[in-house]
C-alpha cells in the first residue's frame, strides 16, 4: 500500500474501495483502487479522497479557466461554442468539448437581442463558469473577454476595429459585438 | 544448415553474445525525450533503438472514423531505412502494418479510451536501429510514452520475447538467434493482472517448450516493467525541476 507523497505509475495499487473515494487519476476495479496516471499520491483524509497529481495530463476545462472558443450556433437564449484551447496550455483539448454562453452572461448589462452581441463563426475568449453540466457554461462578461475575431455578415471577411466600431474592410458595413479589449491583436 | 548459421548457439552455458539463457539484453528506457510530442519515450534494448511519441486525445480526422463511444487509438510502427543491414524501403509494408495492428490491440486493452469519445490518440513508433525483438521494444516504448503523456491507463504494458535456439529455450533473442533459431515467441502482458495482450509465435515449439518459453517471457516482461517504472519516475522528477 502506498503512502501520501509517494510516486505512482498506472496500475499501482493505492488502497481499498472501502477506505477511500477514488479521485482524479485513479480507477476502481474488484474493490480496489489503482492509479491511472503517473504522479505523486495525494490523500485528503478529511473527505477520504485519494488522487494522483501528475505533471502532464490531458487538459480539462475547470471553472475559472479562460478558453478560446468558436461560436457554432446562436439561439435566442444562448450561444453554443466549441472550446478550441485553454489559454496558457500548450496542449490541445480533446476534440469535442462544447459549451454555452447564456444571454445573461454575454455582457455586464441587459441584452435585448443576442444577435447584436455574438454571431456564429466568431472566435471568442470566454471564462469557464461551470463544468458540472454538459455543455459547460461560459461567460464573456469581463472586459478582456468577448470576440477576438468576428466576421462580416454579408462578406464573411474579418471585421476591423475602428474606434469602438467593427467595420468590414470590403463593404464598409458596421457591426456590433461584445468584443474583447484585445480584439484583432492576436493577443490571448 | 543456412549460410552464416553458427554451429553452436550456446557454449558453456553462455550464448553467442555472452548472455545466460534467461538474461535480457541491456535495457535502457528514457521518458519525455521529445519536446513537441505530448508524451514520448526512447528505448535502447541491446542493439535496438526505438523512439515512441504520442499525441492526443485530439479531434479525429477524417471525422467519419470517430467512435461516439470511445477514443480511437492509432498506432504507426515504422522502421527507418537505416535500421537494418540492407536499406529498408521506407514506408508502410505488410510487416509494419501487422505490427502496428498488434501493438494497437495490446495498448487498447489498457488505455481508458471510453473517457474520450469522438477523439483520436496517435502513437508513433520509429525503429531507428533493429536487432530483433523490435515489436516488443516498440510496445514497451509506446506504453511509457502514453503514461508520460498522462493518458489514463489501467497499467503499463511491458513486452519481451522468448524462443528456442539450438534446442534451448532462451529469453530475449537477438538477431542471429532470431534468424537461425527454431522459434520466437513475443509476449506482452498487463503486469498487475497477468493478462496477456500480445502473443505471437514464429517457428515451432512443443507444448512443454511453449509453456517453458511463455513463463520465461513473462519473467522478462516483469524485468522490463521495473525499468519502465524507473524511467517514468525519472521523467516525473525532471519535469518537477523544470516547472
Amino acid at each position: 500500500m502506498k503512502k501520501a507523497g509517494e510516486f505512482v505509475v498506472p496500475g499501482t495499487e493505492l488502497g481499498f474501495s472501502e477506505e477511500f473515494i477514488p479521485g482524479r487519476g485513479t480507477y476502481e476495479e474488484d474493490g480496489k483502487i489503482f492509479a491511472s496516471l503517473t504522479g505523486v499520491l495525494r490523500i485528503n483524509m478529511k473527505d477520504r479522497r485519494i488522487e494522483v497529481v501528475p505533471h502532464t495530463t490531458v487538459p480539462e476545462p475547470r471553472a475559472g479557466d479562460i478558453a478560446v472558443c468558436r461560436v457554432v450556433d446562436v439561439k435566442q437564449q444562448f450561444a453554443l461554442v466549441k472550446l478550441l484551447r485553454l489559454v496558457h496550455t500548450k496542449r490541445e483539448l480533446p476534440g469535442n468539448v462544447y459549451g454555452t454562453i447564456h444571454i445573461s452572461q454575454l455582457r455586464p448589462n441587459y441584452v435585448q437581442d443576442i444577435d447584436r452581441e455574438i454571431k456564429a463563426g466568431d472566435i471568442v475568449l470566454a471564462k469557464v463558469t461551470n463544468t458540472r453540466r454538459i455543455p459547460i457554461a461560459l461567460s464573456t462578461v469581463d472586459r478582456p473577454l468577448g470576440a477576438i475575431k468576428a466576421y462580416c455578415t454579408s462578406c464573411n471577411l474579418p471585421l476591423n476595429l475602428e474606434g469602438s466600431r467593427l467595420v468590414c474592410p470590403n463593404c464598409g458595413r458596421h457591426e456590433t459585438r461584445k468584443y474583447s479589449s484585445n480584439y484583432g491583436k492576436g493577443m490571448i | 544448415m543456412k549460410a552464416g548459421e553458427p554451429e553452436e548457439f550456446i557454449v558453456d552455458g553462455r550464448r553467442l553474445d555472452g548472455r545466460k539463457v534467461d538474461e535480457l539484453r541491456p535495457l535502457k528506457i528514457e521518458a519525455g525525450v521529445l519536446k513537441r510530442a505530448d508524451g514520448s519515450a526512447y528505448v535502447e534494448w541491446g542493439g535496438n533503438k526505438v523512439l515512441a511519441a504520442c499525441y492526443g486525445p485530439k479531434e479525429i480526422h477524417p471525422r467519419h472514423e470517430a467512435n461516439p463511444k470511445r477514443a480511437v487509438l492509432r498506432t504507426y510502427y515504422s522502421m527507418a531505412p537505416f535500421s537494418v543491414y540492407e536499406r529498408k524501403r521506407p514506408g508502410p509494408d505488410r510487416r509494419s502494418m501487422e505490427i502496428s495492428k498488434v501493438t494497437r490491440q495490446a495498448l487498447e486493452s489498457v488505455v481508458f479510451t471510453h473517457l474520450y469519445p469522438m477523439t483520436a490518440i496517435d502513437v508513433f513508433i520509429e525503429i531507428l536501429q533493429a536487432q530483433a525483438g523490435t515489436r516488443c521494444a516498440g510496445i514497451t516504448a509506446a506504453s511509457v510514452a502514453l503514461a508520460d503523456a498522462g493518458i489514463p491507463m489501467r497499467d503499463l504494458v511491458p513486452a519481451c520475447a522468448a524462443g528456442k535456439v539450438g534446442g534451448h529455450i532462451v529469453l530475449d533473442l537477438f538477431d542471429i538467434e532470431d534468424n537461425y533459431g527454431e522459434a520466437d515467441l513475443p509476449v506482452a502482458i498487463v503486469p498487475r493482472t497477468g493478462e496477456v495482450c500480445l502473443m505471437q509465435m514464429d517457428g515451432n515449439l512443443t507444448q512443454e517448450e511453449f509453456e517453458q518459453a511463455f513463463e520465461l517471457a513473462v519473467k522478462g516482461c516483469m524485468q522490463v516493467y521495473e525499468k519502465q517504472k524507473e524511467a517514468l519516475k525519472k521523467a516525473y522528477e525532471k519535469r518537477g525541476e523544470e516547472q
